[in-house]
């Protein structure tokens, strides 16, 4: 029995000794799952960035301005980190006509892009700290931010835009952001009149049939171009023509040195320059036929410094376009034969003086038979400020028929008419038939068949709807046929003649506001 | 033996429950880094093409658009009888109106409005007259044209003699924008010059900045 025993507990050791021999082993061979009196540390972690491009990469054409010019001294801008070029625009924001206004610079600048960009404004120019900034057009909706000095924003489209620090016009920067230059003009084409970058002075430039003036991104020509009786003409490039080494046209021994001046010419081609500062009007054309104008910027500061300003022309059409202008800046006019079929489609318009959107007063300068301005259309026009006259104006001061005209999408951002000098002419609409210092005959003429549809106007002084004006001559001499459709003031959709503030006389018919 | 084999079974026990014991209080070994990758998406680096521009400290006239001096020709010697006369002509353009042509200054022009323009200048007393002189404003703005016209004069106003026939003649700003057409010596009150064609305008439209009439 003793025996017995002894071998039970062996057997009992054996036992334990082989599950002491299992959980040895399996501590060591599993440190994994093994019993552990402390938990295993954390695993430092390291965390690397990669950064990893997504889309295409933005282009940017920067251009160095002329080694003559002096960059502005109120701003400095970058674009994706990229130092840009500032001028110091010439403009007059005075309100009232004079031979010798007061003149002032703002800043403005120019590149081309594509894809998307950031746009960075040091504002060093204003007495006040930035707190605010907008950029127009409004309808872009582009946000910036306004931080120790700085304005930033985000551009994704080409285009033209002003931007205004502190809810002011004072010092607002105009950034003409062109689109990429394409099909650049081979330099050795002997029909080809290539500008280099630099600043060069040409007193005049006259173009013949079929020739190309291509002023380069960074050049200046200080001179003008004019065509007459020439076809197919081409300006075209990133250049500016700038007129700032003349004395105004009025002062004495002067003339107009108009930097393109159109007469008798067609097929027109007019490309992505910049006219800047001309002593008299800026972009001039006279009885020519077929225009296509695009991305053109303007901007005048002196007397008489009309933006675009067609006389008895055909054809012609103007878009993707900017006028800063001291003096009507869209303008169409008879002085000869009759004018017919004038767009302006997206432009921009800022006008320190006279009037946005015209037609007159001169209607028969020339004093034709059956003188007529028809099918002229504005369309998709952001008139940024209008200080001065009327912002839609038909002013037919001669004795032609004024028929077929279209306002369309109007946005008025700043309708501010009535400073200076402007008296009662102080209209967001004027439609008048009535004798003038302009006038060249002794009857009066007509107007039909009128539309101003989609017209939303943001800000007006103190709020107030602004007066607008329909008036015919007599009789015979009548405002015939105007629709105004969908007009929005302050917010407020204008319902009739009595919201719009419009006195309507009595030579007028079927005058209708809804 | 069974003495042995307990003892043995024993010390095999003691080592596992030294060994377990060991595994078990041991310090475990601090693990290794762990490293995470973090994507961060980011607009790619824009491609920027910057344009310079050449050492300047002035404007200068490009290469190419070099010109000589313009030179004019002289005018002739004694008085200009058309200076501020009365002057007549048919239909005129714009603001360029007919007393233009005379008043002394060769910034301000006269255009016609339709061919043949007729500008018909009152000498206001007959003369001898033998040179015409045409001009246009002299600036290079005026680019080269040609102009077509007859000279004619007139003792009594209606009646008009031919002098010069129809010609085309060049205008050049090189050449002083002018020209000068002499002519047999007549007996004149009236000269009258009768445009038919003029390459600067578009169908229609004599230019002239100054009509002289000399002895």
């Amino acid at each position: 029995m003793k025996q017995n025993n002894g071998i039970s507990q062996l057997i009992i050791l054996g036992i334990l000794a082989i599950a002491f021999i299992g959980f040895t082993v399996f501590q060591l061979l599993a440190p994994d799952k093994a019993i552990k009196a402390n938990a295993a540390p954390t695993p430092q972690v390291i965390e690397k960035t990669v950064d990893v491009p997504q889309g295409s990469p933005a282009k940017l054409t920067l251009y160095d301005a002329p080694k003559t010019v002096t960059p502005s001294a109120d701003a400095t801008l970058t674009v994706e980190g990229q130092p840009v070029f500032v001028y110091d625009a010439v403009v007059n924001n005075t309100h009232a006509f004079s031979k010798t206004p007061k003149l002032s610079s703002t800043p403005m600048a120019y590149f081309d892009f594509e894809g998307e960009v950031t746009v960075d404004i040091l504002m060093t120019g204003l007495a006040d700290p930035i707190t605010s900034a907008v950029i127009s057009p409004i309808s872009a909706g582009i946000q910036a931010e306004a931080k120790d000095g700085h304005v930033r924003f985000i551009l994704s489209k080409p285009g033209q835009y002003t931007v205004q620090f502190n809810g002011s016009p004072n010092k607002a920067m105009h950034i003409f952001a062109n689109p990429l230059e394409k099909d650049i003009p081979d330099k050795n084409d002997p029909n080809v009149i290539f500008i280099e970058p630099g600043d060069w002075e040409i007193e005049s430039l006259v173009l013949k049939d079929n020739q190309t003036l291509y002023l380069s991104g960074g050049s200046i020509l200080r001179g003008s171009v004019v065509s007459d009786n020439v076809k197919n003409v081409t300006i075209r490039g990133r250049g500016m023509i700038d007129g700032s080494l003349h004395e105004s046209w009025v002062s004495a021994g002067e003339y107009a040195r108009v930097p393109i001046d159109f007469r008798n010419s067609r097929n027109i081609k007019v490309e992505g320059i910049i006219i800047n500062n001309s002593n008299a009007w800026c972009f001039n054309s006279f009885q020519s036929d077929g225009a296509e104008i695009s991305n053109v910027k303007i901007i005048s500061a002196r007397p008489n410094g009309d933006g675009f300003t067609f006389q008895s022309c055909l054809n012609y059409t103007v878009k993707d376009s900017f006028v800063r202008s001291w003096d009507d800046s869209l303008v169409v006019k008879n002085y000869g034969m009759n004018s017919d079929k004038i767009t302006f489609d997206n432009v921009q318009v800022w006008t320190d003086l006279a009037q946005s959107c015209e037609i007159g007063y001169e209607t028969n300068k020339g004093q034709k038979s059956n003188s007529m301005i028809t099918n002229v259309t504005f369309k998709n026009i952001t008139v940024l400020y209008n200080f001065h006259k009327p912002v839609l104006s038909i002013h037919n001061s001669d004795d032609a028929l004024v028929q077929n005209v279209t306002y369309s999408n109007i946005v008025v951002e700043n309708a501010l008419m009535g400073r200076g000098d402007a008296g009662d002419n102080n209209q967001l609409i004027d439609f008048n038939i009535a004798a003038s210092g302009w006038s060249s005959t002794a009857n009066r003429g007509k107007i039909k068949d009128v539309v101003i549809e989609n017209l939303t106007v943001l800000k007006t002084d103190s709020d107030v709807t602004p007066p607008s004006r329909i008036y015919g001559y007599d009789e015979e001499h009548m405002v015939e046929n105007v629709a105004i459709k969908n007009v929005v003031i302050n917010g407020k959709k204008i319902t009739g003649n009595k919201d719009l503030n419009a006195k309507i006389n009595s030579y007028t018919a079927n005058i209708t506001v809804e | 033996m069974k003495k042995t084999i307990f003892y043995i079974l024993i010390a095999i026990i003691v080592i596992c429950i030294a060994v377990s014991l060991y595994t078990i209080f041991q310090a475990p070994a601090t693990p290794e880094p762990v490293t995470v990758t973090v994507t961060n998406t980011t607009e790619p680096a824009p491609e920027v093409t910057r344009v310079a521009t050449p050492d300047q400290t002035k404007a200068q006239i490009p290469a190419g658009f070099e010109k000589d001096e313009p030179v004019a020709p002289a005018l002739p010697s004694g008085e200009n009888l058309a200076l501020n006369k009365p002057v007549d002509s048919g239909l005129h353009t714009d603001v360029y109106v007919p007393k233009n042509v005379n008043d002394g200054k060769d910034l301000t022009y006269w255009e016609g409005g339709d061919f043949p323009n007729t500008m018909k200048i009152d000498l206001a007393g007959t003369y001898k007259v033998k040179t015409a002189v045409v001009m246009l404003n002299p600036a290079a703005i005026w680019g080269p044209r040609t102009q077509t016209f007859e000279i004619q004069v007139s003792t009594d106003g209606t009646n008009f003699t031919t002098v010069v026939p129809s010609t085309q003649y060049q205008f050049d700003p090189q050449t002083g924008n002018m020209v000068i057409v002499d002519f047999a010596a007549t007996d004149a009150a009236f000269v009258q010059f009768v445009f038919t064609q003029n390459s600067g305008t578009f169908e229609k439209g004599a230019q002239a900045a100054e009509i002289c009439i000399y002895e």
